[in-house]
């Protein structure tokens, strides 16, 4: 009596597609499947040997085969395959990975404010406010001092946006959720502070790696180790030249009121969906908790969606967030191409205040909160017939050394000011020597460990440095 | 298969083989779960809400094959990746695929807090015993006395026993589905196609989160051949990680896949609370009586005095005098009783330097407070301290020249109110009383505009502002 003949499809094998790892054979019940005998010219493996006299067509062997395009169901068998030739149009076009159309970038709107009366905001709720203004509605954030209010408010406001405020397992997965968000192509942010910034910066450097925008506000506080909750500007170096491990680089912004807490956070977002890269904002401890009057802005974002988001739609389907590319030569392509947005956000993005600089002969360098008491020093030695100027740089990196340049000429001193043993001092140097300028004498002011350069100090350095000029003129 | 890509255009750019083939060893695990996840994909008809999480390990390159969103993440931060994803689009499917070096060693904080979070994610959990990609060292799920590159004699206890995860998984409240599977004979892989079909299912429809553990084949770096890996699996680790549904639980549909974030302006502003009505100004200009354009204020107490409170309510009235104001709060570590004060500044036009080394009023809740900064008060300023617990200034340090020092009892006042928490705005009426900083109204409106949640508070305030601007009227006087 004849074996009634199975309605299920019996298997196929293109050979070069068998790696031989010989588990079909044990999955198939009736034998049909045997150890081949012969090198495959093509991949030196030695694919296994189908007799299909006997296969009930259970697929079982099938479901053993671990290659996707190993053991496949005779339907699948392509056309061109058969005895008689016909051309599939997917192989005289080319490939193609995915059937899909050209993911399509869909902007986002700017929506009229509403005029109000200024609020009187501390810096971190400031940030806060104006992430929600550039149309951020996901936060993610691991506490601690003296960063966590601007979390707090965030988790006070989100659920009434039908946001999300996250707080994750620790800052690390923070940063990974930040990676997931800005991965799908929304608007993210994290406050944190020195300890918790440093263990975000290896999800920093893949954000980079993957060009993901997302924004770090570092309230910057008294290192290192657990150091203090006081505030210190010990991060510059970190946040300028130490974003992570490989070639990266990211938009550092310094602060140095309530109101451009606001202000540069909103910036920040801009520039990070712009350039497709990570931004710092970075503050210090005063600054964070310092209260003072803000303005809200005439419009807010309401994002889109990039065209490069993986939204886990049709429309986006084909997109692909990564940082690994295991090529050397695609790596490289890589880093080229990081370096040209590098080289254009040098030239592009450098931001700066100049406070009385038109004739200054002494240059008082500047960010964060010590920048307002080196205001307050220089408009006190203004008065007494000093020519001093604040130059504030309101991007660390990149340092605006165009706008420094054009000061160079009248300038006798430079007296750079910080919370922090040089690091911003160094930035100022760099900046300098890759830009092949002379530069007068630089004196400093220094404080650390929570400590703030006070006025009468940064006064007493500017009246030395006049003396100093003094003495060289006679 | 359509969830898998026609043509792998990235590995090795899709040329020759590698545009067919996956970058898998002969007989690894991971090309059937791949298969499995593909026709759950399929089978759900989600494959346009997928998003794909790529750990680090073997399967780093599983976006080389899946026709899903893509996206690859750090060494065991998959999950956080994920729920990142899921917040961003609460509608979309993600997957997180992991090996047990990612998810059970390095990614453990993640893998743990995700699965209690319970948002409804799939994890994937591929488990061979061994570390793949690196070259075969002892993973967290190594068998005792395996032998691996860093185990080389085998593991002992010191190294720590086999890490049972989907028990651990299991015991969490965040989870509702929690199955280990096999791939060693045909049984067994229906079996893990099913479970990772309904792991899927359970996040599709909305109901939680779902970890699938799959013992899987290494056979290169167990040196085994892959049947023998089969064996292996079955007779060595399945005992050490027994199969089978870990936890089950019936939960409805809560996941809310149609939220989308509000982008109404007036909410927005209603919610940061900003206000439409100027508040009413009642000074002719700025009180340059107290010498410049800038004054400098510091309160210092002990934590809970209400310094910062006074200082906030101080910087918001200059402010709503239309001036400049800035408050720097400075507390320990401690959340109450710590050393706690404020710097203030009130400035006509912009406060340069919002620090105040060398305060023009000073206002000490406590002896330490009035010892440490009373020096530190400028030329012709005003100490103005609380004679309830400060009651001999006869040690007081050398001050500058031509300081006022007033004492108000402003325990006591407060307590007159039987409310000692109001000693602060006691010192309030008591800075307006000697300084004459503003008209009384101005102060009186802040405190108002403050409390306008908090009526019931009001007249309490009220009394206690007028108590420290009458006691120290007459005191001053």
């Amino acid at each position: 009596m004849a074996i009634p003949t199975s309605t299920r499809p019996k298997p196929f094998l293109e050979a070069e597609y068998c790696k031989a790892c010989l588990r079909c054979i044990d999955a198939c019940a009736k034998d049909c499947i045997t150890q081949g005998e012969h090198v495959h010219p093509g991949t030196g493996m030695v694919p296994v040997l189908l007799d299909l006299e006997n296969c009930n067509g259970c697929q079982l062997c099938i479901q053993a085969c671990p290659e996707p395009y190993g053991l496949r169901p005779e339907t699948e068998r392509e056309v061109n395959s058969g005895d008689f030739e016909l051309e599939d149009p997917a192989a005289l076009f080319g490939p193609r990975a995915s059937h899909l159309v050209e993911p399509v970038d869909h902007p986002g709107i700017e929506i009229p404010i509403p005029a109000r009366e200024p609020l009187m905001l501390k810096g971190t709720y400031a940030s806060a406010i104006g992430a929600l203004i550039a149309g951020c509605r996901h936060v993610f954030g691991y506490p601690i001092t003296p960063s966590t209010e601007g979390a707090e408010l965030m988790a006070k406001i989100l659920p009434k946006l039908d946001g999300a405020f996250v707080q994750a397992v620790s800052e690390v997965a923070t940063v990974n959720m930040m990676y997931g968000c800005a991965g799908a192509g929304l608007p993210c942010i994290t406050f944190t502070s020195s300890p918790g910034f440093s263990l975000m910066l290896e999800g920093v450097s893949y954000m980079i790696g993957a060009e993901l925008p997302g924004v770090f506000v570092n309230i910057m506080r008294g290192g290192p180790g657990l150091g203090n909750i006081a505030p210190e500007q010990a991060d510059i170096k970190l946040a300028c030249r130490g974003l992570g491990h490989g070639n990266t680089h990211g938009i550092v912004l310094a602060p140095a009121t309530p109101q451009e807490m606001l202000d540069l956070t909103r910036l920040a977002f801009e520039l990070s969906f712009r350039y497709r890269n990570p931004v710092v904002l970075l503050g210090d401890g005063y600054l964070g908790q310092m209260t003072g009057v803000v303005r809200l802005p005439k419009t807010m974002t309401k994002p889109g969606l990039p065209a490069w988001a993986v939204w886990g739609d049709l429309e986006h389907r084909r997109n692909l967030i990564s940082s690994i590319l295991i090529t050397e030569v695609d790596l490289e392509t890589h880093n080229i191409h990081l370096n040209e947005k590098y080289a254009e956000i040098e030239q592009k993005e450098q931001r700066a205040e100049l406070y009385r600089c038109e004739d200054a002969e002494i240059i008082v360098v500047a960010c964060n909160t010590p920048a307002r008491m080196a205001k307050g020093a220089v408009e006190t030695m203004r008065e007494k017939g000093v020519k001093a100027g604040l130059f504030r740089p309101i991007t660390l990196w990149p340092f605006p050394i165009d706008a420094f340049k054009s000061l160079l000429p009248k300038a006798k001193r430079i007296v750079v000011v910080e919370a922090s043993p040089g690091q911003l001092q160094d930035e100022l140097r760099l900046a300098l020597s890759k830009a092949e300028l002379n530069h007068p004498p630089i004196s400093s002011v220094q404080r650390f460990g929570g400590m703030l350069p006070e006025q009468a100090e940064i006064e007493a350095v500017i009246q030395e440095a006049s003396l100093m000029m003094e003495e060289v003129k006679a | 298969m359509s969830v898998i890509y026609d043509h792998f255009e990235r590995h090795n750019h899709g040329e020759g083989l590698k545009g067919r083939t996956t970058h898998y060893c002969p007989g690894c695990g991971h090309g059937l779960v791949h298969r499995d996840l593909a026709e759950a994909i399929e089978a759900l008809g989600i494959q346009d809400r997928t998003i794909l999480v790529s750990p680090v390990g073997c399967s780093v390159f599983a976006y080389y094959y899946f026709d899903v969103g893509n996206t690859q993440a750090a060494h065991g931060r998959a999950p956080a990746v994920a729920i990142g994803h899921k917040r961003a689009n609460p509608n979309s499917i993600v997957i997180s695929y992991q090996g047990d070096g990612d998810l059970a060693s390095i990614g453990l904080a993640e893998t743990i807090s995700t699965a209690q979070m319970g948002i409804p994610i799939t994890v994937i959990f591929i488990n061979n015993a061994i570390y793949g990609m690196t070259g075969g060292q002892l993973a967290p799920t190594t068998l005792m006395g395996q032998k691996t590159s860093t185990s080389p004699e085998g593991r002992t206890p010191a190294m720590g026993l086999p890490l049972r995860m989907a028990e651990l998984i299991a015991q969490l409240d965040g989870p509702v589905y929690v199955e280990r599977v096999a791939l060693y004979d045909a049984k067994h892989r229906i079996k893990a196609r099913k479970a990772i079909e309904k792991a899927l299912r359970i996040q599709a429809e909305g109901r939680g989160y779902a970890f699938i553990e799959v013992l899987a084949e290494c056979p290169t770096h167990l040196k085994m051949t892959p049947e023998e890996t089969e064996v292996w699996i079955k007779e060595c680790m399945e005992p050490v990680f027994p199969l089978g549904i870990k936890k089950d639980t019936i939960v409805e549909p809560w996941w809310d896949a149609e939220q989308t974030p509000n982008f109404e302006a007036e909410k927005l502003l209603a919610l940061v609370g900003a206000s439409k009505e100027a508040p009413t100004r009642h000074a002719d200009g700025f009180p340059t009586h107290l010498g410049g354009q800038d004054i400098s204020f510091k309160l210092a107490g002990s934590g809970g005095d209400g310094a910062q409170t006074a200082a906030l309510l101080l910087a918001r009235t200059a402010i709503n005098e239309g001036f400049d104001a800035t408050n720097i709060p400075s507390y320990g570590p401690e959340s109450r009783g710590g050393t706690s004060y404020a710097d203030v500044h009130i400035a006509e036009h912009e406060v340069l330097n919002p620090a105040a080394p060398n305060p023009k009023v000073l206002v000490a809740f406590n002896m330490p407070s009035l010892m440490k900064f009373a020096p530190t008060v400028c030329e012709g300023g005003v100490i103005i301290y609380d004679s309830t617990v400060i009651e001999d200034i006869s040690s007081l340090p050398v001050m500058a020249k031509g300081i006022k020092l007033v004492g108000v009892p402003l325990t006591q006042l407060a307590l007159g109110l039987e409310r000692p928490m109001v000693k602060n705005i006691v010192a309030l009426g008591a800075i307006q009383a000697v300084t004459q900083l503003f008209p009384a109204e101005t102060f009186l409106s802040t405190i108002r505009t403050v409390l306008k949640d908090k009526p019931a508070l009001l007249p309490l305030n009220e009394a206690a502002f007028a108590a420290g601007m009458r006691h120290a009227s007459l005191t001053h006087a």
